[in-house]
């Protein structure tokens, strides 16, 4: 048996392993440095109030007071029996259904309308019903609370001179129309947004899709029905997620223009919270009334992200 | 927020001769330690309201102050009402709170004193020629806790009618004596004109209507019945009980129903009401002595006051009024304690407390030097000497009474004013506001 020659197996070299993944961990550590301010941010700002608001949910203590004292599960069971939360959480789906209704519904329309229907000045219409949106909340509040006021108001000067008879108690002193003139506000400043969200889906619709069903015969509503809305399906659920988280998270416009009044008729979360935190001196129970509102929002952005996933 | 500072204001002579100063001081050797002491820039940081004139007024008293303290910089920020009551809050739990601030007294200002928020200042206070010293001991009471002074009350705001010196003498109205002349008042302006809104009445931010019943509780119950209630110090059984309550809101529905005010009050805001009387669209407002200064500021001076008039049949007299007492605290936190205190003792010294009264309108703690003002207005002066003469000075409810029971009062307030509410439903869901807050402080 002659004497088996042994080769020696190459050796495998470090260098080699190094050169492939030096480029994957050079990526990734840019990434990092990339995220870690935005990653901060969000703790500094989202995740750490979080957890300290979750924490501060069981217990008691005021803004100003320096002992916070274990309160259990007490203000959760507060809430469970609490009017003004019951009142306020109604309010918020008030605002979140008719947006839904009025902002999207409108917008839809309203693109449809800029899209096909108006041949001239499409960009001139548009400007004018988008400019709400960019007008700050607050500023929105005082306009409508000067066309609203019962005494000297623009509104109330129309309809007295048209022979009807405004509210007596005033469009913003009514608990029974208060919450749907809010709703009307809302939808004044937000349904220019849509419109412009639900156009750039319509303008992405292939122009060649009409033509066919033209030639089938589907003009007008048919092909709106058929056509358009199928089309834009995605874009519309974008847009009544964002109505919704929108409704469930307002505070601004609510405060500025009755500030949760007349007695509590106005009132969502968002009010309720910062009457409780800040005029009440209540700052676990306002934590726990937030834990609340965090968790219907984190659903909310739960259905939001799998919505577009599926799209 | 809007700021005023006088940092950097130092004039170059002034910089010179204190540079002059420290240096012979270096050169001599003697007192290093207390003059390079005195010489510590400091910066008192100072948080208000924001009202009509008051920058201007701190502006100029920052700039006298530097004559006796030039090594102080007076850092001033003014900021609306509502947003005010949030922010001054947050800032004294903060890191870095204001050294002194403003804030009423009462519950508001008790509250920072329970929680370790403000500074105990009654041994600065009482140095020769601070404030403690100086002030009458009523006002020094009304920032006193237990005896001891947590604050300096700068001036008292008040309520009154405003009335409109021509309408009332072309319609021959003259001054109600009682409340039911008041009523008769309201109706008589109706009948020159059913449009006519006699009083208007902005309460949509609720403390409009809160003045009001104040001043009605006390003028039904008097002033010694209501203490325990708003303390909390009445027995279960009796806490806003007496029948007095639930009258005073029923002289609400009779001031509502003899047509004093609008249709509809909670929609209308207290700018429009106050609007209302200036442009001279009503002959009346209900309005408090800092509205003085607004309606001069529009050029509207046509116009005379008078005490809300005595109930028929009430326990009070009528001598009394609703004054609220408003100061200014030094915060637990500040390093600069010494300073704060006589920066707050020269803005209530007399010559400063003059010119607050001139350049604000308003009713300083020391009246001192008011006679001899020349620029105010016969109106202010009456004021001035009403306010003097009163026998017995109450506080507002929502400054008096704990937080949920001030809320509770709130509500009640637009309630009875929308017919949502009976004064006894307002007074049961006030009384279920009250057990559950004494219950919370036991």
């Amino acid at each position: 048996m002659p004497d088996a020659t042994v080769t020696p197996a190459p050796a495998i070299t470090k260098p080699a392993k190094i050169s492939v993944n030096r480029p994957q961990y050079s990526a990734r550590l840019s990434a990092a440095i990339l995220l870690a301010p935005a990653l901060g941010l969000c703790a500094v700002f989202i995740f750490i109030p979080a957890i300290l608001a979750i924490a501060g949910s069981f217990f008691t203590f005021g803004i100003t007071s320096r002992a916070w004292e274990p309160a259990g599960v007490s203000n959760y069971a507060r809430i469970l029996a609490d009017p003004i939360f019951w009142t306020a959480l109604r309010n918020n789906l008030i605002i979140v259904v008719g947006s839904v209704v009025f902002q999207v519904g409108i917008g839809t329309i309203l693109a449809a309308i800029l899209d096909r229907g108006l041949p001239r000045a499409s960009t001139v219409f548009r400007t004018i019903i988008f400019a709400p949106m960019v007008v700050s909340a607050v500023a929105v509040a005082l306009i409508w609370q000067v066309i609203l006021d019962p005494n000297v108001g623009a509104l109330n000067a129309i309809i007295k001179s048209v022979g009807l008879t405004p509210p007596q108690l005033g469009w913003l002193g009514d608990p029974t129309i208060s919450i749907w003139v809010v709703l009307m506000i809302a939808c004044w400043q937000y349904t220019g947004f849509m419109m412009v969200l639900i156009l750039a889906g319509l303008q992405g619709i292939p122009k060649e899709l009409y033509e066919a069903a033209s030639l089938d015969g589907a003009r007008g509503l048919k092909a709106f029905r058929h056509i358009t809305l199928p089309s834009i399906r995605n874009v519309l659920i974008v847009a009544m997620l964002i109505t919704t988280i929108g409704g469930f998270k307002v505070f601004d416009l609510i405060y500025a223009t009755t500030q949760g009044g007349p007695a509590n008729a106005t009132q969502v979360l968002g009010t309720y919270i910062y009457l409780q935190a800040f005029n009440l001196g209540n700052m676990g129970y306002a934590n726990a009334i937030s834990v609340v509102l965090l968790t219907i929002a984190v659903m909310l952005g739960w259905l939001q992200l799998k919505s577009s996933r599926r799209a | 927020m809007k700021g005023y500072s006088t940092k950097g204001r130092t004039g170059p002579l002034t910089r010179h001769v204190i540079g002059a100063a420290f240096g012979l001081a270096v050169a001599l050797g003697v007192g290093i330690p207390q003059v390079a002491n005195a010489q510590e820039d400091v910066t008192i940081r100072m948080w208000a309201l924001t009202n009509p004139n008051y920058p201007e007024f701190i502006a100029q008293a920052a700039e006298a102050f530097k004559t006796t303290h030039p090594n102080v910089t007076i850092d001033f920020q003014e900021t609306p009402n509502e947003a005010y009551k949030t922010a001054i809050q947050v800032a004294l739990v903060g890191s870095d709170p204001p050294d002194v601030f403003f804030n009423w007294a009462g519950e508001d200002s008790v509250r920072l004193v329970r929680d370790g928020l403000v500074l105990d200042i009654s041994d600065l206070a009482k140095k020769p020629g601070q404030f403690g010293t100086a002030l009458a001991q009523s006002w020094l009471d009304t920032f006193s806790v237990d005896g001891r002074i947590y604050g300096a009350p700068t001036d008292a705001v008040t309520k009154y009618f405003y009335y409109d010196n021509a309408f009332f003498t072309e319609n021959k109205l003259s001054v109600p004596k009682t409340f039911n002349e008041l009523l008769g008042l309201c109706t008589a302006i109706r009948a020159i004109d059913p449009d006519i809104v006699p009083i208007p009445l902005g309460n949509s931010e609720r403390w409009k209507m809160n003045h009001y019943i104040t001043i009605l509780n006390e003028r039904v119950m008097g002033n010694d019945v209501l203490r325990a209630d708003y303390s909390l110090k009445a027995p279960d059984d009796q806490l806003f009980t007496n029948a007095g309550y639930v009258a005073a809101w029923g002289k609400v529905l009779e001031l509502q129903k003899a047509g004093c005010f609008q249709d509809a009050p909670n929609a209308t805001s207290p700018e429009v009401s106050r609007t209302m009387f200036s442009s001279q669209i009503s002959p009346m407002i209900f309005c408090g002595s800092w509205c003085m200064s607004i309606f001069d500021g529009e050029g509207y001076t046509d116009y005379s006051l008078f005490r809300f008039p005595p109930v028929d049949g009430g326990a009070s007299d009528g001598d009394s009024n609703m004054v609220v007492p408003q100061g200014l605290q030094v915060a637990a936190a500040t390093k600069h304690p010494t300073e704060a205190v006589e920066w707050i003792s020269f803005l209530t010294s007399p010559e400063q407390s003059a010119k607050f009264a001139e350049m604000r309108g308003a009713l300083p703690s020391d009246p001192s030097m008011l006679s001899g003002l020349q620029n105010a207005t016969a109106q202010f002066k009456w004021v001035a000497a009403d306010m003097a003469s009163l026998a017995v000075q109450y506080n507002v409810i929502d400054v008096e009474v704990e937080a949920s029971v001030a809320n509770a009062y709130l509500d009640a307030g637009v309630e009875i004013l929308n017919g949502t509410m009976t004064p006894e439903q307002a007074m049961a869901s006030i009384r279920t506001a009250a057990l559950a807050a004494k219950a919370k402080m036991k």
